[in-house]
């Protein structure tokens, strides 16, 4: 390998002075999406909830496993119970207080685990493209012809009940979800310009994987992973509701949903309450990721 | 400008067209230009001079919701910017049409070239689907697609480019209009391709009388076509005339600088005479002559005020403060 | 600091008579589906000499770009071989990096050369950074060529390739193509997509960097006059095939090739009392999927006769301009059979 010619540059580290700095890729969407304002109030919202999840001890004015057997299926504004109480006479309030965490917990570990075994299939795929490609994209598109719901349900089944199983069957959903997406975004990244620009620099693969594909393709495929944030919940909440998910007593809105379905001739606005919290929640997931996607979204 | 006793086709008096949002944009600043009827006026200029908005300001093409239009728009002695929306649906098409650079623009990929054609006739005309069908096949003789008879029923991307583009010349042309604009439809062709297409237009509006409104950016294509030139520099016309005057004796600086950018008489070797820096961001209306910055031939005085359109003869102007003394030579 | 880009003599070691890069019956063809091959380039013979700039034009199909891009190695060839000051790319003589760093590109699209995630001088930096080079040390160098491009350092090096207009990104991709310190540089429609004043400012900015780093140039494109004017030999493609290539002034002045004349007069003329009457040539451009037999430009051709459709006219060069002008036409070829090629010289 003949020396490096022709690149005549002192061998001496140079300091290298700050210039005039631009500001930035990350300052750029942190500045694009505070102008929305629906992203931001749907921003503030998933806030308030994981904050509510975290200080639930402080914030929850009742244990929200004693039961009370004379005062089952209280109604909203009863004295001592805030937002009524729930077929066993447990604190509504305190129950949706304290079971943002384990529905929070069931959306985002699944969409995370997902994100990153997700990302390794598809990126590679995507990068290399040929046989290994419709080896692997073939074999994920095996899983993805299944209906999210099915499939969540018969792993589950498999598997068994528990926090543990459901949370490995929704992660084993979502990952051929986020490969598809892992791939086609990379495809397109290694097509462009500058990647055979990169190529024409003389870089090898990994060189190129790390500087020019990952910078490009992580962003998408993590606002693609955060709308799934939502629909992992719901399925979470559906998984427990069939009795394949959590097991009582531990509250857990889409649990409660469930116990809370005879009472719905009774005390239907209590019975609907962790419906409304499964919807505010995943609705705040939802503009969020919307937001985060506009905001990415460089206009040139 | 026109000195001719006959009512011009379009006559554009002092149009602003401000583009409201995030930034305000003032895309066209003070533009009033005359056309003839079936005579063709080729608008020249680069990205950002305003030329598209123009053009699509006759056709009232611009998002209403965030654009303020000013000035007076008068096409064939009727007001396009006081029309209601009835007026606009029968005023467009059949008065004033449009031809794009991208022909998908126009073509509905889902239908047939046929249909699509026939589908304009009879918005415009009360005739059967029958006939507009046969009109329809007319119209693809004229612009000399071969095979029309097969091209009725193609759908566009079944077409190569150059064919492509002829069908929505002919889409253009389906209601008869008097006035067809032009905006820079032959820029995405092929060189062999391009000359066909403009020699079918020269030809189309020499036989069907029209009066046509050519923006391009290329003078080549430019001198083809017109009859006359307005030269386009941030949101105003700079200069006028017919092309033989413009080519020969250019007096805007930046329609000499444009000249010498399409190496209009360069000489191999020796470095261009490119024009320096890059136009305007057009956040404000112009208060001064905007093309001062990059002008070899500016005066302190150019930075005061805005240079008026100057008359140097019969429809020739010039936005120059140097032009004052009468036709400088070239 | 002073910037040495440019090949030392030590460099040049094929001395003044080799070609800087040579092209042999290069051919590539890509396979669609069902059997059907897309011909994009079939056997393009070509040679590049030390210094010059030659000029590439065709129309849509007629394989320039891949050409370059086969070049450039981005793509490698089916058959043929490619030179460079006379040795084989590729095999151990001249390895791809070492190749790579002799050659580089600079393409069409200016915004999407650039990686959007990094800055201008990160983007300029990347190449040296490959081969080795500390990464502030190329940095430094990236602002030096920045500055060279006539980009000032201080307000652009630490900017995003969105926050640029398109003639300062595309002068950016020239620094990039340049922080190797090549020797040719291929320019694949590199100004075609700018204005017409700003590619005045870059073509001008080509000149000046040609002469300072004494490069080589391949100039694609589709624009006759700019081909015209920064070019010394210019090569004319159709369909996948060379059909003229020549010193510019005579090619532009005198074309022998029924395509070559046709292209040129599709030029739009500019004399308003002397417009263009007639298109040289009808329809479009054809694709290269099934081209003809024989001449392939045999179909659209005013003087085509039966060997135009049965033979494939070799590249040779005219009788009278010593080898400097090859075209690839019965017509031009001696005793091939058409009624206008000139007759063989007979033996005494």
């Amino acid at each position: 390998m003949t020396a490096v010619t022709g690149l005549d540059v002192p061998k001496t580290a140079v300091a290298v002075p700050p210039l005039l700095k631009s500001p930035g890729y990350w300052s750029g969407v942190w500045r694009r999406f505070k102008r929305d304002k629906v992203a931001v109030a749907a921003g503030i919202v998933v806030l308030l909830i994981v904050l509510m999840a975290i200080f639930a001890d402080y914030l929850a004015p009742a244990d929200p496993t004693r039961s009370s057997m004379l005062r089952r299926l209280r109604p909203i504004g009863t004295p001592g119970y805030p937002l009524g109480a729930d077929e066993l006479g447990r604190d509504m309030l305190s129950r949706l207080i304290y079971g943002a965490r384990l529905s929070l917990f069931m959306g985002v570990a699944p969409v995370f685990i997902a994100f990153v075994f997700g990302s390794v299939i598809g990126i590679a795929a995507g990068f290399f493209g040929g046989r290994f490609n419709t080896v692997v994209m073939r074999t994920v598109d095996v899983f993805y012809a299944f209906p999210s719901v099915l499939l969540a349900i018969a792993l589950s089944g498999a598997l068994g009940a528990g926090i543990f199983n459901s949370i490995l069957s929704l992660t084993i959903v979502f990952i051929p979800q986020i490969a598809r997406i892992a791939e086609s975004v990379t495809t397109q990244v290694r097509s462009a310009d500058y990647v055979e620009a990169a190529r024409a620099s003389g870089a090898g693969s990994g060189t190129i994987i790390k500087v020019h594909v990952l910078g490009n393709v992580l962003g998408p495929i993590f606002v693609y992973a955060t709308s799934l944030i939502s629909v992992s919940m719901i399925l979470a909440s559906g998984l427990s509701f069939l009795g394949l998910g959590t097991k009582p007593p531990t509250p857990e809105w889409g649990l409660m949903l469930n116990t809370l379905r005879t009472a719905i001739y009774v005390q239907p606005w209590v019975a609907a309450l962790p419906g409304v919290a499964i919807f505010i929640t995943s609705i705040s997931f939802n503009l969020l990721s919307d937001g985060l996607r506009s905001a990415m979204d460089v206009k040139g | 400008m026109s000195t001719s006793s006959s009512t011009p086709l379009v006559a554009m008096e002092n149009v602003t067209v401000r583009f409201r949002g995030a930034q305000t944009v003032h895309a066209v600043n003070g533009v009033s230009l005359t056309l003839e009827p079936g005579k063709v006026l080729g608008i020249l200029g680069e990205s950002g001079s305003g030329k598209s908005v123009t053009l699509k300001t006759l056709l009232r093409l611009l998002p209403e919701s965030r654009t303020d239009i000013g000035g007076k728009v008068m096409v064939d002695g009727r007001d396009v910017l006081a029309m209601n929306a009835a007026e606009l649906s029968a005023y467009r098409g059949a008065v004033t049409s449009m031809i794009f650079q991208d022909p998908a623009l126009a073509l509905d990929p889902v239908y047939t070239v046929g249909q699509q054609i026939a589908e304009s006739i009879t918005r415009h005309e009360k005739i059967s689907a029958k006939a507009a069908m046969a009109r329809a096949l007319e119209l693809l003789e004229l612009v000399r697609i071969p095979s029309p008879e097969r091209r009725l029923k193609a759908y566009p991307h079944e077409m190569s480019g150059g064919m492509r583009q002829r069908a929505m010349i002919a889409l253009a042309l389906a209601a008869r209009p008097k006035l067809l604009l032009a905006d820079e439809p032959t820029t995405a062709l092929d060189a062999t391709v391009q000359i066909q297409i403009l020699l079918l237009l020269r030809q189309l509006q020499r036989d069907l009388g029209m009066g046509v409104i050519f923006v391009t950016h290329d003078i080549g294509v430019a001198v083809e076509v017109s009859d006359r030139l307005a030269v386009m520099y941030a949101g105003q016309i700079v200069e006028t005339g017919t092309v033989r005057e413009l080519l020969r004796n250019p007096q805007h600086p930046y329609t000499k600088g444009l000249l010498a950018a399409n190496l209009h008489g360069a000489k191999k070797g020796e470095r261009l005479e490119a024009i320096p820096g890059a136009p305007p961001a057009l956040n404000e209306p112009p208060s001064s002559c905007s093309f001062a910055p990059r002008c070899r031939y500016a005066e302190p005085a150019c930075g005061t005020a805005l240079p008026p359109a100057l008359s140097l003869g019969d429809a020739r102007t010039v936005r120059c403060i140097r032009a004052e003394a009468g036709l400088q030579p070239a | 600091m002073t910037l040495t880009l440019y090949v030392e003599d030590a460099q040049d070691r094929g001395g003044a008579g080799t070609p800087l890069l040579q092209a042999k019956a290069l051919t590539k063809h890509f396979p669609l589906g069902g059997g059907a091959v897309v011909r994009a380039v079939d056997g393009v013979d070509f040679s590049v000499l030390k210094g010059e700039t030659l000029g590439v034009v065709g129309e849509s199909g007629c394989g320039k770009s891949t050409t370059a891009r086969v070049v450039m190695q981005l793509i490698p060839q089916d058959k043929g071989e490619l030179l460079f000051d006379g040795e084989a790319v590729g095999t151990r003589a001249l390895s791809l990096k070492d190749y790579r760093r002799q050659a580089q590109m600079v393409f069409q699209d200016s915004y999407a050369s650039l990686n959007p995630r990094l800055t201008i001088e990160d983007s300029v930096a990347f190449g040296p950074t490959v081969h080795g080079v500390p990464k502030a040390a190329a940095i430094e160098r990236a602002r030096e060529l920045l500055a060279k491009v006539g980009l000032d350092p201080a307000r652009f090096a630490a900017r995003y390739p969105h926050e640029l207009s398109g003639g300062q990104r595309q002068r950016v991709n020239i620094a990039r193509a340049l922080a190797l310190g090549p020797r040719l540089v291929i320019l694949d429609e590199a100004v075609s997509a700018l204005d017409k004043s700003v590619e005045a400012q870059v073509l001008n900015l080509l000149a000046d960097l040609r002469e300072e780093f004494g490069l080589t140039y391949v100039f694609i494109s589709h624009d006759l006059n700019v081909v015209r004017f920064i070019s010394d030999r210019v090569m004319v493609m159709y369909l996948g095939e060379v059909v003229e290539i020549g010193p510019v002034e005579d090619l532009y002045d005198d074309p022998r090739h029924p395509y070559t004349r046709a292209l040129l007069s599709a030029m739009p003329s500019m004399d308003p009392d002397n417009r263009t009457m007639e298109a040289p040539l009808a329809g479009d451009p054809p694709n290269p999927i099934n081209p003809p037999e024989g001449c392939r430009f045999h179909p659209r051709c005013p003087h085509a006769q039966t060997v135009c459709a049965k033979v494939k006219p070799a590249l040779v060069a005219t009788s009278d301009a010593e080898g400097a002008r090859r075209v690839a036409c019965h017509m031009e070829i001696a005793g091939s059979g058409h009624s206008r090629a000139p007759a063989l010289e007979s033996a005494a």
